[in-house]
């Protein structure tokens, strides 16, 4: 296991020397010491895994495609920003939109997430434990998005075909965001996802994925119709 | 007999429209930018103050007169470096069909400049064909991709658009092909909107952030660039400057676009010409002139606009539009289809219907076929060819050896606006009408 102390480092120097480990094959790198610097370890294309033994801020994991990257403290804003693949897992609670337009690999956040969780999101899988803020999974367009806990207000709204999953209550739905059933096929396959993705810890304490609500978009905004007039003035 | 007198303001015109939307229950949306008649001060209102017996002009044929432009040098490890200052902004493949995308790409390969992907990320193809390509990342983050990314020679960060600044892209569902949806991961044949804020900033000091993500993921390598919709420009450059821009984009109101709100086009932004004063004054003022590149888009139409905004402050030009019409937008050939969608040679801006009569805003298979990509880069060439001539030629005229030594002193105001927007004196006076 090859360590980074970022300690009086910048983020410059911090994720060269993430780079230069990598190169030197290393693939499991432990960076002491974040300080809640911006920008760390963006744009991983190999398949590694970073463990950031504290709190990061913006952006962190963006961009990446293949590597796995855990931070055992809390992330600032955009983290895991556009990755292709890979994991991204904080154990704290992170900043307003986390895992934004996102085109595949997972995300799994252990505490709560900030505002506009998921916006525009393209692909892949966002789990978050506990709670997430307004406008979770504004402008989503695929992937799966799932909220154990409680969802805040305009959850989902004008969304494309993302298919979204949520534990708790729903402060209220967004414009053109709809409840959609639960059939039993469905619900096997997020206990599966929510047991391979969560700790038995955090897992046992949320609701079983049959009680899950179920949100898609109603598709009033995929094409416009002027009987649909008062929606999209909300919209726009 | 005296003809019935018709209103001034519930003009015929206004009057179809209103009738329109009463009828329809839609607001208007269409393509190419704004129709209205030019009241607005422009290039046109300046002129060129060649060389007498004051200056001494450059022989055409014998002495050269630079158009090398370098962009990016205060803090990107690899500058780009274009043959010319005339460069293809970004137009996204949607908006435009495969064979408009890589006929531009070629042509200004040929030409030794730069092209930029658009609002639905990058095209293999395009890559491959480009010299110099820039890759914009835009609000919808549409086909994001850091591997294409990493293969581009500059990053361009879009805020926003001279045509609509303040709102998203618009893809109307005729464009969202089979391709189109996968490559922006939408469902087929959505009226497609695109996000007007980033997804994950909000303001300025968060830009900062944001811009020192896109060095990292690029290794600091390439230039970073800010594109802005013209509005309040002395502002926002200064804020796009602090944010590290290695080249600041301003893009006018006579910008054009694929698709928008006709009300945005005719009612939103600052012409060009004072958007190229007022960015040249912000960075000024900020002590960055020269560090921070200026690019100037928004309606140059040819050699003499471009040599214009130049001689005002910018290092190098965008073309769009003109770009289009030199790939045969709005050309006399199938006047029959430009019938059938209600517009005409010379008329036509029902970009956003996807039936675009000569295979250029298009993903119409067989409209498509209608632009040839060698033919259409071979004219793009030409084009940015001659407009880097007549640069040269004012350059020279003025006694410059290079095109960027072009500077106010250079021109005259015809109107007391333009004189007040430039700094420049007035025709026939010798003052500054500028508070």
């Amino acid at each position: 296991m090859a360590e980074i102390d970022a300690a009086g480092r910048s983020t410059r120097e911090i994720n060269s020397a993430i780079r230069r480990l990598i190169a030197e094959s290393s693939k499991e790198i432990t960076v002491r010491n974040p300080g809640a610097r911006h920008n760390l370890a963006v744009a991983i294309l190999d398949e590694v895994h970073i463990l950031v033994a504290g709190s990061v801020g913006y952006y962190c994991g963006g961009l990446i495609d293949g590597a796995s990257i855990e931070i055992e403290g809390s992330a600032g804003w955009g983290v895991a920003e556009s990755m292709l693949s890979g994991t991204v897992r904080v154990h704290g609670n992170v900043g307003s939109g986390a895992a934004a337009a996102i085109r595949g690999g997972t995300v799994v956040i252990h505490g709560d997430a900030a505002a506009r969780l998921g916006v525009s999101m393209k692909g892949g899988t966002v789990i978050v434990a506990g709670n997430c803020g307004y406008m979770a999974g504004f402008m989503a367009q695929k992937g799966t998005l799932i909220v154990c806990g409680d969802a805040g207000e305009a959850f989902a709204d004008s969304m494309y075909a993302t298919i979204c999953y949520v534990g708790g209550k729903i402060a209220n739905l967004g414009t053109d965001a709809v409840l959609a059933p639960l059939d039993s096929n469905e619900a096997e396959q997020l206990e599966r996802t929510l047991n391979c993705y969560l700790p038995p810890s955090l897992r046992g304490a949320k609701p079983v994925a049959a009680d899950f609500k179920k949100v898609v978009a109603g598709r009033k905004l995929w094409n416009f119709d002027k009987r649909d007039w008062r929606i999209w003035q909300e919209a726009l | 007999m005296s003809e019935l007198q018709k209103s001034g303001i519930f003009a015929p015109k206004v009057i179809e429209e209103i009738q329109a939307k009463a009828e329809s229950g839609l607001y208007s949306i269409r393509g190419f930018g704004t129709l209205r008649e030019r009241r607005w001060p422009t290039f046109d209102d300046l002129t060129f103050l060649p060389c007498s017996l004051t200056r001494i002009p450059l022989e055409g044929y014998r002495e050269k007169c630079s158009t090398k432009t370098v962009l990016g040098t205060r803090f990107a490890k690899k500058p780009i470096a274009l043959d010319i200052p005339v460069m293809i902004t970004g137009m996204s493949w949607g908006a435009l069909s495969y064979n408009a995308k890589v006929a531009l790409a070629k042509g200004a390969a040929a030409a030794g400049s730069s092209n930029t992907t658009g609002d639905g990320g990058m095209l293999q193809a395009e890559r491959e064909n480009s010299r110099t390509l820039i890759y914009e990342v835009l609000p919808s983050r549409y086909g994001i991709n850091i591997h294409h990314m990493r293969v581009a020679d500059a990053i361009e960060l879009t805020i926003g658009q001279g045509a609509k600044p303040g709102t998203g892209g618009l893809l109307l569902g005729s464009k969202v092909s089979d391709r189109i949806a996968e490559q922006r991961d939408l469902p087929l044949g959505v009226d497609q909107r695109s996000p007007a804020r980033h997804p994950d900033f909000l303001g300025p000091d968060d830009m900062i952030i944001k811009v020192e993500e896109l060095r990292e993921a690029t290794d600091w390598q390439v230039p970073i660039f800010i594109k802005l919709g013209a509005t309040r420009v002395y502002d926002d450059v200064k804020l796009a400057a602090k944010a590290g821009a290695d080249v600041i984009v301003v893009d006018g109101m006579e910008g054009g676009t694929g698709a928008s709100p006709a009300i945005f086009q005719e009612h939103t932004g600052l012409p060009t010409l004072a958007a190229v004063s007022e960015a040249r004054c912000a960075l000024e003022d900020v002590g960055l002139y020269g560090a921070v590149q200026l690019i100037i888009a928004g309606g140059i139409r040819d050699g003499a606009d471009a040599a214009k905004a130049m001689a005002l402050g910018a290092d190098a030009c965008y073309i769009g539009t003109a770009a289009l019409i030199a790939l045969n937008c709005n050309k006399p050939i199938y006047e029959d289809d430009y019938r059938a969608i209600g517009a005409a040679p010379h008329a036509c801006h029902h970009c956003h219907t996807g039936r675009c009569p000569v295979g250029i805003t298009t993903q119409d298979p067989d409209l498509m076929k209608r632009l040839d990509i060698e033919q259409g880069a071979e004219r793009v060439r030409n084009l940015l060819q001659v407009m880097t001539s007549e640069i040269q030629m004012l350059a020279r005229a003025c006694g410059k050896s290079d095109v960027h030594h072009l500077e106010p002193e250079d021109m005259a105001a015809l109107t007391l606006e333009a004189s007040a927007i430039c700094g420049i004196p007035l025709v026939g006076t010798r003052k500054v009408f500028r508070h």
